[in-house]
């Protein structure tokens, strides 16, 4: 049944008309938006990586540090988009010493990195400046989605450098049958899409992850948008969001084309055939303690895809935190705040 | 060292929903207008909802079929096909009719006749979604819980197409077709890359 009579609709998108053109007024107002809150300092560069500290929220944070592997898809400022949203606030409010890689922005020069280079050079690299400075002959490891997948390579190929291993939304069987990003690379010419770019445009990202629900996520959101104009607080969170969304760097060609087949496409990473340069990666080499955090209504990564760790994996310290949301509310929902930094500080710090 | 990237928010993006929201209003109005006059005069609401919902279906089946003739009300449904061309157009390869210079023109029209197929899986959806609103408007109506305001009406509606868009992504035909179409897309470009 429809209850409002044409006068109320009359009515309401006369309302709609005046809030959304009072809030483009209030929209172009609002300055920069800003995201990444918290003091940290670069301690080690290479090429466009750069490896952060965050300056610790406590007199004398744990000595063993803890590196955090964001992926190469998307920006890492998502780990700490704003004051009360920030998974990296809780970690260091917990006493916890952390450490974040950014990629930055992969160009023409990086077409030719592989994900032996990002693997076997780059997260060595800032594994060993942390093992230097910390004076630690192994370091805590957080793995965030495809972070998570590398981190697990990176791990197996060197476990004596690891003492916790902890991955997030990260997908590990990619062949699960509810997995729509492999339903949609599955008939993707890989070749001939790195062949043509040379690096992956991020543009082409954002398309599949629009195509999966583009009616919320390129409609309604927007529709949406006009009732939350007078708050200015909730129209500069919607706009960090947005930023983060469409702040898409392109993918370094040969790691992407890697990355696709013998993951995606190919699913190696749990047939052990995954090959980083010369070395084969076994997940049952990672033996050190596992916590597996997942989100129990990710579309992206389904839970199945990460849950399948434990029947790889070589750890007899396995666990998993299954946090009840999406791959993004994970990071920057209240509940997330009070639930996920908590847990994965106190499953570190008791290890 | 990193400097971030300017990712500004694009008015213009939220502008063009709005347009295409106050399109949807307009096309309601006639139907709601036209359900509630059936019911002053004792009329049954399945048979009422039924007559009435077919034009609505109609109109909105014609904006996609011609989305010049009114395109706020056809990018109701063209949302994801719309979002892929300015993808293609970013990338070198704008929506025209003729096929851009610097692209093989065989490739081109190949990439013209999957962007038509892409369209077609589109259109079933989209089709299924108001069949879908239909009968979740016959059982709201059924449980006495009436749709109260005109968002509701549009949520209700994006609800529907994302139910039925969901079930067509998952299927075997899109994925295969995604596939044909990035791929087709690639195919334009001559060797040496993309096109000025």
């Amino acid at each position: 049944m429809i209850g409002p009579t044409p006068a109320q609709m009359n009515e309401e998108l006369r309302l709609f008309q005046v809030r959304l053109a009072e809030g483009a007024r209030t929209l172009q107002g609002l300055g920069p938006i800003e995201t990444g809150v918290l003091p940290r300092d670069a301690v080690y560069q290479e090429d466009k990586l750069t490896l952060f500290r965050y300056q610790p929220r406590v007199a004398t944070p744990h000595p063993v540090p803890l590196l955090i592997v964001y992926a190469l898809v998307n920006r890492p400022y998502m780990m700490d988009l704003q004051e009360d949203r920030s998974l990296i606030r809780g970690l260091l409010d917990a006493g916890l010493d952390v450490y974040l890689i950014d990629w930055g922005y992969p160009d023409a020069d990086d077409r030719h990195l592989t994900l032996a280079d990002y693997v076997l050079r780059y997260i060595d690299h800032c594994v060993e400046t942390l093992r230097a400075r910390h004076a630690q002959e192994a370091i805590n490891l957080l793995g965030v989605c495809q972070g998570g997948a590398l981190s697990l390579c990176y791990t197996a190929l060197h476990p004596a450098k690891i003492r916790n291993l902890v991955t997030m939304v990260t997908p590990v069987d990619f062949h699960t049958p509810d997995n729509l990003l492999t339903h949609l690379v599955r008939h993707v010419n890989i070749d001939l899409l790195v062949d043509t770019f040379g690096n992956l445009p991020g543009q082409l990202l954002n398309f599949t992850f629009l195509s999966l629900s583009p009616f919320r996520l390129a409609g309604q959101k927007y529709v949406d948008l006009v009732d939350i104009f007078d708050d200015a607080q909730a129209l500069k969170n919607f706009l960090r969001m947005e930023k983060w969304i469409f702040d898409s760097p392109d993918q370094a060609g040969e790691a992407f084309r890697q990355f696709a087949k013998d993951f995606f496409q190919q699913n190696k990473l749990i047939k052990g055939a995954v090959q980083i340069g010369e070395r084969r990666v076994d997940l049952s080499d990672i033996v050190m303690p596992v916590l597996n955090v997942y989100a129990s209504q990710d579309h992206l990564v389904p839970p199945a895809a990460s849950k399948a760790l434990a029947s790889y994996c070589g750890s007899r310290d396995y666990s998993e935190l299954s946090f009840k949301g999406g791959h993004i509310g994970i990071y920057v929902s209240s509940r997330a705040q009070r639930e996920v930094p908590p847990a994965i500080s106190a499953w570190l710090l008791a290890r | 060292m990193t400097e971030p990237r300017e990712t500004g928010f694009d008015i213009a993006l939220l502008l063009q929903q709005a347009r295409t929201y106050l399109a949807f209003g307009e096309q309601i109005q006639p139907f709601s207008e036209r359900l509630q006059q059936s019911m002053e005069q004792g009329g049954d609401w399945g048979e009422a909802l039924r007559q009435h919902f077919e034009p609505l279906k109609a109109a909105l089946a014609e904006a996609a079929e011609n989305p010049g003739g009114h395109p706020d009300l056809a990018r109701l449904w063209t949302v994801t096909l719309d979002t892929w061309q300015q993808t293609a157009a970013s990338l070198g390869i704008p929506a025209t009719l003729a096929a851009p210079v610097g692209t093989d023109e065989a490739a081109w029209r190949d990439y013209q006749h999957v962007q038509g197929d892409y369209l077609v899986l589109l259109r079933q959806a989209a089709r299924d979604a108001l069949d879908l609103m239909e009968q979740r408007l016959g059982e709201r109506a059924a449980a006495g819980a009436p749709v109260e305001t005109l968002r509701e009406l549009y949520n209700l509606w994006v609800e529907c197409n994302e139910e039925t868009y969901g079930r067509m992504l998952r299927g075997a035909d899109y994925g295969a077709l995604n596939g044909r179409l990035l791929n087709a897309l690639l195919s334009c470009y001559r060797p040496g890359g993309v096109p000025a």
